[in-house]
């Protein structure tokens, strides 16, 4: 940030800035603070009232051992679903990167699924993983009830992790090519060279120039999994069956907004973003390093 | 349903003919949200109508909610942004809930302010209890009341063998057993999230509290009790029969409910409200029938509970508005518009003359209405009691998702049945201690 | 690249072939499913070819979700969130830059907290004043003392009150108050040499000036690749939406609209116009992507990184 700034005025920077800042105060400053103070009260649901409540809705749900469970799933949810999809994408990438003739096509391809609403997503596997429909519920015809996630939690939880992941490959895609594709191609070209395998060169060259990039992917995609999960889960299995696919969000939703608990649910809310902020501090703490302003 | 198609194309040339006469006249409109969808959505859509062809002051616009859950949480951000509907449909699940919220005004008094004079004591008493204060004032307007009734496929029981009414649970198993050995698939249809008929219906006729404190009407400060006895052994039960391949689970999750499977017979036998043999006679071929719901053998049957679900009008609408209810409600308590209501869904006859006008004029002596009056006979078994009048908990929308996660782990995932009921009454009883706090220092009015 | 062994090159045709399989499959169960009869869909195992009822299904889909006024509502919203944030982020993001004055960091960081939280993990908070957004402004008022003030003098009680309940501005404007925007603004006016300003000074224009003649043109490609995302990340919104419209024949949006297109309402297992549905409300976003896609990996990698 070291411009050397070249316009002074005393109003027309706030005049410029006004409209931002008001929206971010109401939507997103006062909302904020409003819902500490529905964590730290009881919130009658048809409004009306509350009642100072001090830490029993944070007591009441670390005391929680299904609010633990719902902890756990998600950080499993998040790391299975970041783990496929920048998998997937970063191979995908690698080879698109050789740029071979017709890559083009691949690569647009490639990109697509981040075009796909959570929802839509979800309704489309929901289809394919359905036990009834000829897909994955084929699979019935030679073993009958082997496939049902309506009733079988990991399978459920199984369904959403594949449909989550391939969400994710678009995206993730994007960024690994574009990283592979600001590496100079003299460093490639040394190391091959050198005689080093192609497997080899992706192992000790491609990965360590690329690894800030794969850092970035990681954050954006813990968050993604705290953030589009509600769409798949709530068209996929609405938390079920017995709550084996409910994770954070979706937990918040469920008890906040059905279960009429709003006290409950802005304590978990606290919670998560208290989670959501220290994550994205460690990637701001990296991008920080890495960027240069000139 | 012919007599449906005349009464619906009727009211159709009403409108036009209102719409072509009536002058242009200021009408009030007024919302009424509901929680019915499918079939009993457009049925709801018919009785507006009707309503609406049948004056010009007034119009009522009635928007569907999908179900109840979502119509309840809807109406709480609309009223909590003053932008609530005038009249919506609360059912059991909600009920303690909005007593507790001062956001609503009873019904007795909206109708004596606006003139209009209702018997009452006319009222089904099981109905008028579970929406009244515990002085008797009733606080919403019954509108569509049920019980839950035992479906089954008489062409199926006849082809393996079984005759007469399965009445007890013992007969049920059997005849369940007989139509698996004969190759039938399915032969009970049931979903665990349908606990209304498959637990709290059960408690009733058995008689054994859900609740402390007569099932939570003596006070906020009411626990869970269904953690006991003829619980755990009923949720054994279940179990054994889903082991056994006898009953089979059909959800909405599953991708065909049970109703669907029954309709589609895919299913020979299921549970289900009253409020559904509309649809089944219209939907269902073959031979089939609904009968009380199965008592295990040596105990003395009680009344079923009231289900469904009673119009509740929100505070802060304009007068005009409170007219317009008012007039709803008394369109709909008229003999006649109950009659057709109740003809055209399966809902009961809330009132005691209507029951008994139907009754007289020979409704339930043949099909497709033929069966029916056994709803009022479950609901009029024995006089309410203190267990079988109603379930009066906090949240009790929440307590329920507890019970329904018992019953699916036990059944899904092999949870011991003690052990899962052990911890959905924990998890029941914070919940109500939790509502208590919310609400301290109030009473159950 | 370097090796052009024909061995490595086929290994690398067949796995992008595999990654193309993997990517497109969702996207031709959907077509295939939607392009079937109800017959044909329900059968098992399905047979992945498309059939002739695509246009019977799409245009029973449309009928049944309504998606006449649920894809307007989606549009207007879509193209409402991606003009204001264009505007809004460039003005603010032109003042934290160019401009020195005393809050001007604490105004970046204030702004720039909200990246970290996306709408849905501070749900219950947003939807707390959805019932009224101008209640800080009462609040102020109030604490002030500014309410009580008037009502002295005035005998009029000040009492502000705007629901964004089934309103087009509560399904635009909380989205449009975040930061990503201002971000990329941010970062690329940061590109812009200092001599470019100061010669703009120098021939006695206006701040405002240079920012219309010589900013807004230097950042169009930004700003379509900033609407390229902002639109298919607001057309794809759903929480918010579900929670902020009660009235869903009016205000409802497309992508809210999949969920009641799940068989379940009436009984018959009909993927084929549930399939139809998610086919058309997923192409609007999908032509965004593909079509402008340079615009949009730009955008993409330049706000993120």
């Amino acid at each position: 940030m070291e411009r050397r700034a070249v316009y002074r005025n005393k109003v027309l920077p706030w005049m410029l800035l006004g409209p931002q800042l008001i929206l971010v105060l109401v939507f997103f400053y006062w909302p904020t603070s409003q819902a500490l103070y529905w964590a730290f009260t009881l919130e009658q649901p048809w409004g009306g009232g509350n009642l100072w409540a001090g830490l029993d809705n944070f007591l009441y749900i670390f005391r929680d051992n299904r609010y633990w469970g719902t902890v756990l799933r998600s950080a499993f949810y998040a790391m299975c679903t970041t783990g496929l999809s920048m998998l997937v994408a970063l191979t995908l990438a690698s080879f698109v990167d050789r740029a071979l003739k017709g890559t083009k096509i691949f690569q647009s391809v490639f990109i697509w699924p981040y075009a796909i609403a959570a929802p839509a997503a979800g309704v489309a596997f929901r289809f394919i993983f359905s036990p009834e429909a000829g897909l994955v519920g084929g699979i019935n015809e030679i073993w009958p009830g082997i496939w049902d996630p309506s009733t079988n939690g990991i399978q459920a939880l199984g369904m959403v992790i594949i449909c989550h992941a391939w969400l994710g490959i678009g995206y993730n895609f994007v960024f690994f090519l574009a990283a592979l594709q600001m590496i100079p191609r003299s460093i490639s070209e040394a190391g091959a060279m050198d005689g080093a395998r192609p497997l080899q060169r992706m192992f000790d060259l491609q990965l360590p120039l690329i690894a800030p990039t794969a850092f970035f992917l990681l954050i954006m995609n813990i968050i993604s999994s705290f953030t589009d999960s509600f769409g798949l889960i709530d068209t996929m299995t609405e938390g079920g069956p017995v709550g084996q696919t409910e994770v954070m969000v979706y937990k918040i939703y469920v008890d906040g907004f059905k279960g009429l608990d709003y006290s409950g649910a802005a304590a978990q809310s606290i919670v998560l973003m208290l989670l959501v902020i220290g994550l994205t501090f460690i990637q701001f703490k990296w991008v920080e390093r890495r960027v240069h302003y000139n | 349903m012919n007599r449906t198609q005349l009464l619906s194309a009727a009211s159709t040339i009403a409108v036009l003919s209102l719409a072509a006469a009536a002058p242009a006249m200021a009408q009030t409109k007024f919302e009424f949200w509901y929680g019915l969808s499918g079939d009993l959505s457009e049925k709801v859509q018919e009785m507006c109508s009707r309503f609406n062809a049948s004056q010009a002051d007034y119009e009522i616009v009635c928007v569907s909610q999908e179900n109840y859950e979502n119509n309840l949480q809807n109406t709480i951000a609309a009223f909590r942004a003053n932008k609530q509907p005038t009249v919506t449909q609360i059912s059991d699940g909600g009920v303690v809930d909005l007593m507790l919220s001062g956001a609503f005004l009873p019904v007795k008094q909206l109708m004596e302010d606006n003139g209009y004079n209702i018997d009452w004591s006319n009222y089904n008493s099981g109905v008028a209890s579970y929406f009244s204060t515990s002085t008797g004032e009733l606080l919403a307007m019954p509108f569509n009341n049920s019980t839950a009734m035992f479906y089954y496929d008489t062409d199926a029981l006849a082809a393996v063998g079984f005759e007469g009414v399965p009445e007890t649970w013992e007969q049920v198993e059997d005849a369940a057993r007989k139509l698996k050995e004969a190759g039938y698939s399915c032969p009970i249809a049931m979903d665990p999230t349908g606990n209304w008929q498959w637990w709290e219906q059960f408690s009733a006729i058995h008689n054994v509290p859900i609740a402390s404190n007569g099932n939570g009407y003596g006070g906020l400060d009411a626990e869970v009790l269904f953690n006991q006895g003829k619980f755990v052994d009923q949720l054994a039960f279940y179990k054994r029969m889903f082991d056994e391949g006898l009953m089979v689970h059909k959800s909405k999750a599953a991708g065909q409910t049970a109703n669907e499977a029954f309709i589609a017979g895919d299913c020979n036998m299921t549970s289900s409200s009253i409020a559904d043999h509309g649809t089944f006679s219209t939907q269902k071929k073959g031979n089939w029938q609904v009968a009380m719901l199965p008592i295990w053998e040596g105990t003395v049957r009680q009344n079923s509970l009231v289900g469904g679900a009673a119009l509740w009008t929100l505070k802060g609408k304009s007068a005009e508005e409170y007219k317009g209810a008012a007039a709803f409600y008394n369109f709909i308590a008229q003999p006649e518009q109950a009659q057709h209501w109740s003809t055209i869904t399966g809902y009961i006859p809330v009132t005691v003359s209507g029951f008994e006008a139907m009754k007289a004029a020979g409704f339930y002596d043949k099909a497709p209405y033929k069966g029916r009056e056994l709803a009022i006979e479950s609901l009029l078994y024995t006089p309410a009691g203190e267990y079988t009048r109603g379930v009066r908990l906090g949240n009790f929308g929440a307590v329920r998702q507890e019970v329904i996660k018992a019953m699916q782990s036990v059944i899904f995932d092999n949870a011991d049945p003690q052990a899962a009921l052990d911890e959905a009454a924990a998890r029941s009883n914070e919940i109500l201690r939790k509502f208590e706090q919310t609400y301290a220092g109030q009473k159950l009015p | 690249m370097i090796e052009r062994s024909p061995f490595f090159d086929a290994v690398t045709y067949a796995v992008m072939i595999i990654g193309l399989a993997m990517v497109i499959f969702p996207f031709w169960v959907v077509i295939v499913a939607a392009s079937q009869s109800l017959h044909e869909v329900s059968r098992v195992p399905i047979a992945l070819w498309p059939s002739d009822q695509l246009w019977v299904n799409l245009a029973e889909a449309w009928d049944r979700g309504g998606l006449g006024t649920k894809m307007t509502n989606s549009f207007i919203v879509a193209v409402g969130v991606t003009v204001g944030k264009i505007t809004l982020a460039a003005m603010s993001a032109f003042a934290i830059v160019f401009f020195t004055f005393r809050a001007r960091m604490v105004c970046f960081w204030l702004i720039f907290i909200t990246l970290m939280l996306p709408l849905e993990v501070r749900i219950v908070p947003t939807y707390a004043i959805a019932a009224n957004a101008l209640l800080p402004f009462q609040t102020i008022l109030d604490t002030v003392g500014i309410t009580w003030l008037v009502q002295q003098v005035s005998g009029f009680q000040i009492a502000l009150n705007w629901n964004l309940l089934n309103s087009y501005t509560g399904l635009i404007l909380p989205l449009v108050a975040t930061a990503t925007g201002t971000f990329l603004y941010r970062q690329f006016f940061m590109t812009i040499p200092d001599e470019l300003a100061e010669a703009s000074k120098m021939d006695g224009a206006s701040a405002m000036r240079f920012f219309w003649d010589v900013l807004i043109p230097l950042s169009r490609t930004n700003m379509l690749a900033l609407a390229t995302i902002m639109f298919v990340s607001s057309w794809n919104q759903y929480l918010w939406p579900l929670l902020i419209t009660t009235d869903r024949a009016n205000f409802g949006t497309a992508v809210m609209q999949l969920r009641f297109l799940i068989p379940t309402m009436n009984g018959t297992p009909d993927w084929n116009v549930t399939m139809a549905g998610a086919l058309i409300i997923m192409l609007p976003p999908l032509l965004v992507v593909a079509l402008m896609q340079r615009w949009f990996v730009r955008g993409l990698i330049s706000r993120d990184k």
